[in-house]
This record gives structure tokens, sequence and C-alpha cells, in this order.
């Protein structure tokens, strides 16, 4: 016969597994906050239950999966309210340097949000929107347009601010492919002072392309895009844009 | 915080700028593990597209909840990987997940946990040979019940019916087969013995 301390000895090991019974893990927690031995054999089995998810082989996900995860993460920030050693509060989100959130237009798995978004860039671009502002239902949005001129005289590109979101996309079309080696850079110009590198990408093979910024527009009169040395283009544009819009 | 500053970060230093909001430290946390998230998820619940909606949640999970992570109670990727599987069950058999646990008794393993992308990437393609080794010297009803119970979700009176053995028997597989895991992983200097 085991002993009711065996007995919970199991069940122990059923809650790191998190196999227990209905109601089991509270009596555990309880349990395990008076029995020294218990917390002994909890920590050790733990260590093994931990390793378990790291016997799997990895397997690579879509590339649009991370690009889901980070534009909803952008959407939500800033939700931290501790001060950071690394980041004051008060500090605004750098851009990253690349297009981390780009993702591939028509994708199935879109945020409700970037869903959102597609279909107001929908709206503007069927409303035949220039250099305008509008408002959506229940989302303060901006939209703004680029137009391309001499190579990229075919491309253009629409953008929309949802202000006080953290985020802002910018679809383009008709993008011709960059030169071998080149590829495409964003910018954002604010009054008066250095372009700010938003990040390079390359359009899909029917020119299109849609960018997720995980910021807003605050500060900012002029978008712009410059073809520049790839991989990783250009810390300030080495040209005059073709592609450009003011977002005043 | 540039990409590379934010790639030499240890994980408990990436776990406090997720904590100041800051964004590409999740693309720093989903570059690291994305990859073996992703892989767990699907190993639960059988299905990419399924995997890819239990993967955001939990980084998401992870990205509002970080300024509740203490280094001190366990691992980042011990605390994602625990949110990774708890929602993959979620989303396989709507059960409840295990929330509170999530943050305690996720210990990190000896091995990981920073350095460079080459030296992660050798290390932890040592430590997955390592407990596939430790996990195939169980006998095969001992790996059978943490594995159904880890990955399939089930619990012990359901492993029970399912391979026709008392609950008892069950419970004593699935104890022993952490105990040996553990016992293992300490001989291979994987984890600390100390408590």
């Amino acid at each position: 016969m085991r002993s009711e301390h065996e007995v919970m000895e199991d069940a122990v090991a059923a809650y790191l597994l998190g196999a227990g019974e209905p109601g089991e893990a509270e009596t555990v927690r309880a349990h395990l906050t008076g029995c020294a031995s218990c917390r002994e054999l909890a920590a050790r089995l733990s260590r093994a239950a931990a390793a378990l998810p790291l016997a799997v082989e990895e397997a690579a996900p879509p590339g649009r999966l991370r690009e889901r995860i980070l534009a909803a993460a952008s959407a939500e920030a800033p939700h931290a309210s501790a001060p950071s050693p690394h980041l004051p509060a008060s500090a605004p989100l750098r851009l990253p340097r690349r297009p981390a959130l780009v993702n591939k237009r028509g994708s199935e798995r879109w945020l409700p949000l970037a869903a959102a978004a597609v279909a107001l860039l929908a709206v503007g671009v069927a409303g035949g929107i220039g250099v305008s502002r509008a408002t959506a239902p229940n989302v303060a949005a901006a939209h703004y347009s680029l137009n391309g001129s001499g190579s990229l005289q075919g491309a253009a590109a629409s953008v929309v601010d949802f202000r006080g979101t953290g985020t802002t996309l910018v679809e383009f079309r008709g993008l011709p492919a960059a030169p071998a080696g080149k590829v495409y850079e964003l910018w954002l110009i604010p009054n008066g002072a250095k372009p700010i590198a938003a990040g390079v990408f390359s359009p899909d093979a029917d020119g299109s392309k849609v960018l997720v910024l995980p910021r807003d527009l605050g500060g900012i009169s002029v978008m712009a895009v410059t073809v520049e040395q790839g991989p990783a283009g250009a810390t300030q544009p080495t040209q005059q844009p073709e592609l450009s819009g003011s977002l005043a | 915080m540039s990409a590379r500053d934010l790639r030499e970060l240890s994980d408990p230093d990436l776990a406090s700028a997720l904590a100041s909001g800051e964004v590409a430290a999740l693309g720093e946390l989903y570059d690291r593990y994305g990859s073996l998230a992703f892989a767990v998820a699907v190993r639960v619940v059988g299905d990419a597209g399924r995997a890819e909606d239990v993967v955001q949640e939990a980084f998401l999970k992870v990205w509002r909840s970080a300024a509740r992570f203490d280094a001190q109670r366990g691992s980042l990727r011990g605390w994602l990987l625990a949110c990774v599987r708890n929602r993959a069950i979620d989303s396989l058999r709507g059960r409840g997940a295990h929330e509170q646990a999530e943050l305690e008794l996720q210990p990190e393993l000896v091995a990981t946990g920073s350095g460079s992308d080459p030296w992660r990437e050798v290390s932890r393609s040592l430590e997955r040979s390592a407990i596939q080794e430790a996990l195939s010297s169980l006998p095969a009803e001992q790996r059978q019940a943490i594995e159904l119970a880890y990955y399939g979700g089930y619990t012990y009176s359901e492993i029970a019916e399912m391979s026709r053995v008392p609950l008892s028997t069950v419970k004593g597989r699935a104890r022993l087969a952490l105990e040996k895991l553990h016992s293992y992983l300490v001989g291979r200097g994987m984890v600390s013995d100390a408590v």
C-alpha cells in the first residue's frame, strides 16, 4: 500500500507534466508550500520535464509568422509600466534596421488589425485618394500616398498610419525588381532632420510589398524610397528618391 | 538598442528588454526560439497552420507578461516553451492551460541561454542529441507515459485507460521516467544537481 506522501510525490510529477486531474494542481501547490522533500523532488523533476521540448527537432516556421507576431506586438506597444534597464519608458521605439515586419499581400493569417489596415488601404486605393487623410470607423487612421517618377514612374504606395497604435502600414505596387545586388530602402524624413532608415526590402514578383512599421508617423514630413546597395542598404540615402510622398 | 546589441544579450537581459516594450526584443526572442517553439507546437497539434496560431499566442503571452519574469525562478526559454505547450494542448483538447505553473519551475539547462549565434546552434544541437538519447534509453512504457502526458495533453487517467493499465502504474512510470531523465542530465552535466 502506498503512503499518502508517495501518492503526493506522484501527483508532483503529474503536475510538472501538466497531466494531473482537474483540481489536482491546486492541491499540489498547497502541498509544496509545506513539504520540503516534495519541493526538492519538484525541483529535480522539473529539470527533466523542462528538457522534454528540447528533444524536438527544430522546424522553420513560415516567414509570415514572425511578421504576424511583431505586428500584433507593435499594435499593443507600449505595454510596460516598469522602467527598463535598457530603454527608458519615455524613449521612442527604435525602428528596426531591416523591415522585420514585412508581410506578403494576401497572407491568409493576418492579425485583425492588419486585416483592417489592408481593407482600409483597399478602400483608399479604390477611392483614388492621393495625399489625403481619412478616418476609419473605430480606428483613427491617416492615409497618405507615395508616387513614383523617373525609373519608378509606374510605382506607387499607399500608407496608413494607425494613430495611437504605433503601427503604420505601407503597401507598394508596381515596383520593378531592384537591380542585381541592390535593394529598395524606405526612409522617414522628419522636418529639418536627417532621413531615418526604416528598412530595406525587395518587392514580390508582382511588384507588390506590404511593410508594417512598428511606429506612427508623428514628426515625419516625407516618406521616400531609394535604391541602395544590398543586402543591408545605406545609413543615409545615396540618391534622389524616385518614389516619395508628403505626409503633411 | 540595435539588433546587434540585442543579439548579444543573455536571455534574462532580453527579458528585461521585452519588459521595456521594445518590439525588436521580441523579434530577437523569435529569432532565438521561434523554430523550436514552432516545432513543439507542430508536435503537439500536428498541424502547421494551427501551430502558427499557438506560437503567436505564446510569444504574445511572453511579450505581455515579460515584466513578471524572474530569472531567479526559471528560464526565459523554459517559460516560452511552457506557454507554447500549454496553448497547444488548449488548442488540441480544449483544456485550460496551467498558467500559474508557467512562470514556476522552468529551469534552464546548463549549456544554453547565452553566447553568439553559432555557439547557440552548436550547443542546441548537442543538447537535443543528448536529450533524445536520454529519452530513447528509457523503457518504452515509461517514455510513452511522459510523451502522452506532455505532448498529448492526456491526464494520467486517460493514459491509463488508453494503455489498459492501472492508474497507479501510469503514475509510477511517469515519475520514474522523469527521475531517470534527471539523473541522465545530471550525469551529462546538463543540469545542476543542487536544489
